[in-house]
């Protein structure tokens, strides 16, 4: 039982780390409806940024800046390759995305050279005794933080003025203008946060064994999670990201013993059968407003 | 517009006629010293020639250097590949010949559809391949090696290349040294189990091919745990090998992978011992989390000794390198760069001296070639390639000890060895096959 529970957190924390990288796709599409491939490369920039900055001061602080200097880099990348192309269409703008990330992780890559990179963050591969279960202190520590930051991000959105400026522009652009909220400021804000959310995710994700170059391949496991979850659904997003990567831990560890179909790598597959399912179910997701269109 | 019509038309047509009788087989010339050649070599000098009277070979190299899973490899292979060409330059060349490793140079990013793209394309200008990285990347192109005659130099250790006329591999394979890697943990370790958790494809199961004959011929209880890349995937694998609790583990995965798999099992009271294959070592790890347990409880297997050990060929890689570069990152892909080296240049030579230095030329001298000279890296009789493949296959492999002071942080623990299983297998399809 306990092994069982164990791979339950584990799972938890793997899907924390899909669930913030696919808030920040969600922030984005909310705000410009466009999904923003650029998410792997800020989840890059963030983790790399405190690979360096924690060679000169605290994990945590080096943490915070980084991450405050990735969601500057997600405003700049909207100011510099997405605001001129505002009222091109939307497939433009994603081909926009997947170039700009493309040249930041280029950059990246650069930086973090051939070998791998350490975060110098506190917990390593050491685990913590839970209600007699043996779970990884930094899988517990991505899901308490991911929760946080959730929890945060959901009280901004529902008390702050800029947070409800950005609910109506995410509504009706043309009407939250009349009000005059800044339609231009909210984008830029979407995408400080989005590049902060991923940024925060690929810093959980290095810690253990380190930053490498490959790392970014698991940003596109946030694609079959906002399907799953609702593509402008950010409460869908959280929860699809947590129940994929259950889902995926637990095929993983018991599939084989289902059959052995099921065995060796099938878990990787788990999360585009769910979107798929799914798709055929629910088109716009779990908790994905059903749009109406005139025909 | 009906003549710049006519024009472009009789551009296109002369283009395509030009094209179409553009191929890699061009006239068999002879070189001022009798040397007949056809592809890839030229009278004219190497770009960066040392002796500007000597003709040119021009071997292509591809390899995974900016963005595919073995980049940590295939840059300081190519690196090195480079420095043993320019030292057989400086020493006088092959016969009326310098070697130029540089000028066709590509990226595979390990992705078998551009690797044979790129080969397409340098394939008219080389002689043969001075590296050609990765198992499945050179499955792509193996075709038309063998249907081109046309030598490449494998940087993976699959058994199938011990079955390829084309391939110049050189050391023992993952299968046969797993199987060494077997008989070394039921010998001195003391295991009774074992299990093997490797990659899917024919660098892992090749090696857990080789681990299941041995456990096997030990009569050791076996357990196959195949996982996935990517570090954040090995969750599952931990836990079976947990569950398992065999007394000894043979990896073939990345070395992120590998440290996360010996990592996370020690941080949950795993006791048994860990022989990676070699491509499961990169001394970056001992800075992470996972480094205590590594040196606890981790060896690596290996076709030949590692940077720094005491043979005239390694003390020959260490003073051709800048010594800043592999400072800057460490990496036994140079030692594996040179060490492939050694039997093209061989072979190359023996190419010359037969005056025959066309591709066939050159197959036929790799075919002749009984024992290489590798400068005491790998035994001399590690060079045949003629006869069949159960008789010529090198058998022997080494043992290595995560040792932080090592230049690439591990030093040999058990010198060249061919396990008992490993010595009476009949070696007649590529282990994994």
């Amino acid at each position: 039982m306990s092994e069982f529970l164990a791979t339950i957190v584990r799972g938890l924390g793997s899907g924390s780390i899909y669930a913030l990288l696919a808030l920040g796709f969600v922030i984005v599409y909310k705000s410009m409806r466009v999904i923003s491939f650029a998410q792997p490369a800020f989840m890059m920039a963030g983790s790399l940024l405190v690979g360096y900055l924690v060679l000169s001061m605290n994990f945590f602080l080096a943490v915070l800046l980084a991450l405050l200097l990735t969601a500057l880099l997600g405003a700049g990348v909207e100011r510099l390759a997405l605001r001129p192309m505002i009222g091109k269409p939307v497939f433009v703008l994603a081909i926009v995305t997947l170039g700009v990330d493309i040249v930041i992780r280029t950059v990246v890559n650069s930086f973090i050279g051939l070998d791998i990179r350490q975060m110098g963050d506190p917990w390593g591969l050491q685990q913590v005794d839970v209600l007699g279960v043996q779970v990884d202190q930094r899988h517990l520590a991505t899901l308490l933080t991911t929760l946080i930051v959730v929890a945060a991000l959901f009280a901004f959105y529902r008390w702050s003025r800029t947070g409800l400026a950005m609910r109506a522009a995410s509504s009706d652009q043309e009407v939250a203008l009349a009000q005059g909220i800044s339609v231009a400021r909210v984008f830029s804000l979407s995408w400080a946060l989005a590049a902060a959310l991923a940024g925060l995710a690929g810093v959980f994700l290095a810690t253990g064994i380190g930053l490498e170059q490959n790392l970014w391949l698991t940003a596109l496991k946030a694609l079959p999670v906002i399907i799953l979850g609702g593509l402008d659904s950010l409460g869908g997003a959280v929860l699809a990201g947590l129940a994929i990567g259950v889902v995926e831990a637990v095929v993983g560890s018991y599939g084989a013993t289902l059959h052995p179909i099921f065995g060796g790598d099938f878990f990787l597959v788990v999360p585009y059968l769910l979107m798929l399912l799914v798709l055929l179910v629910r088109p716009y997701g779990l908790f994905g407003t059903r749009e109406v269109e005139r025909i | 517009m009906g003549i710049r019509r006519g024009i472009a038309v009789t551009l296109v047509v002369a283009l395509a006629v030009l094209t179409g009788c553009r191929n890699d087989a061009p006239q068999t010339q002879e070189g001022a010293s009798g040397v007949k050649f056809d592809v890839g070599v030229t009278k004219e000098p190497c770009p960066a020639a040392v002796d500007q009277t000597k003709g040119c070979i021009y071997l292509g190299s591809i390899s995974d250097l900016t963005e595919g899973p073995f980049k940590a490899l295939g840059v300081p292979i190519t690196a090195s590949q480079k420095a043993f060409w320019q030292r057989v330059n400086s020493a006088g060349g092959i016969g009326g010949f310098e070697v130029d490793v540089t000028k066709f140079v590509k990226d595979n990013k390990y992705n078998p559809q551009i690797h044979n793209e790129v080969y397409a394309e340098i394939k008219p200008d080389v002689l043969g391949l001075t590296q050609t990285l990765g198992s499945p990347t050179t499955t792509a192109i193996l075709g038309d090696l063998k249907s081109s005659g046309v030598i490449g130099v494998p940087a993976s250790w699959t058994s199938a290349w011990a079955f390829e006329d084309v391939i110049l591999e050189s050391g023992t394979n993952y299968c046969f040294e797993s199987m060494n890697s077997v008989d070394f943990g039921a010998e001195t370790l003391q295991a009774k189990s074992v299990a093997a958790v490797h990659f899917p494809g024919d660098y892992g199961d090749d090696a857990a091919a080789g681990t299941k004959v041995a456990a096997a011929a030990n009569g050791m209880t076996f357990t196959d745990i195949p996982t996935a890349p990517g570090q954040e995937n090995q969750g599952a694998a931990i836990q079976k090998l947990i569950a398992a609790k065999p007394d000894l583990v043979i990896l073939s995965t990345g070395p992120t992978e590998a440290a996360t798999i010996v990592g996370g099992a020690a941080q949950n009271g795993f006791k048994g011992q860990f022989i990676g294959s070699s491509p499961t070592w990169n001394p970056a790890l001992l800075k992470s989390p996972a480094a205590p347990a590594l040196t606890a409880l981790y060896r690596q297997s290996g076709p030949w000794a590692p940077y720094g050990t005491d043979t005239a060929g390694h003390k020959a890689l260490a003073a051709a390198l800048d010594p800043a570069t592999f400072k800057a990152a460490p990496n036994d892909g140079y030692t594996a760069g040179w060490v492939w080296s050694y039997p093209l240049k061989a072979a190359l030579q023996k190419a010359v001296d037969a005056k025959d230095l066309t591709r066939a030329g050159l197959l036929a001298a790799v075919k002749s070639l009984e024992t290489v000279d590798y400068e005491g890296m790998l035994p001399a009789a590690a060079g045949r390639f003629g006869g069949e493949p159960n008789d010529r296959v090198f058998r022997q492999s080494l043992i290595s000890k995560v040792n932080p002071a090592a230049p690439t942080g591990v030093a040999v623990e058990k010198d060249f060895f061919t396990g008992k299983t490993a010595s009476g297998y009949e070696f007649s399809k590529p282990c994994y096959q």
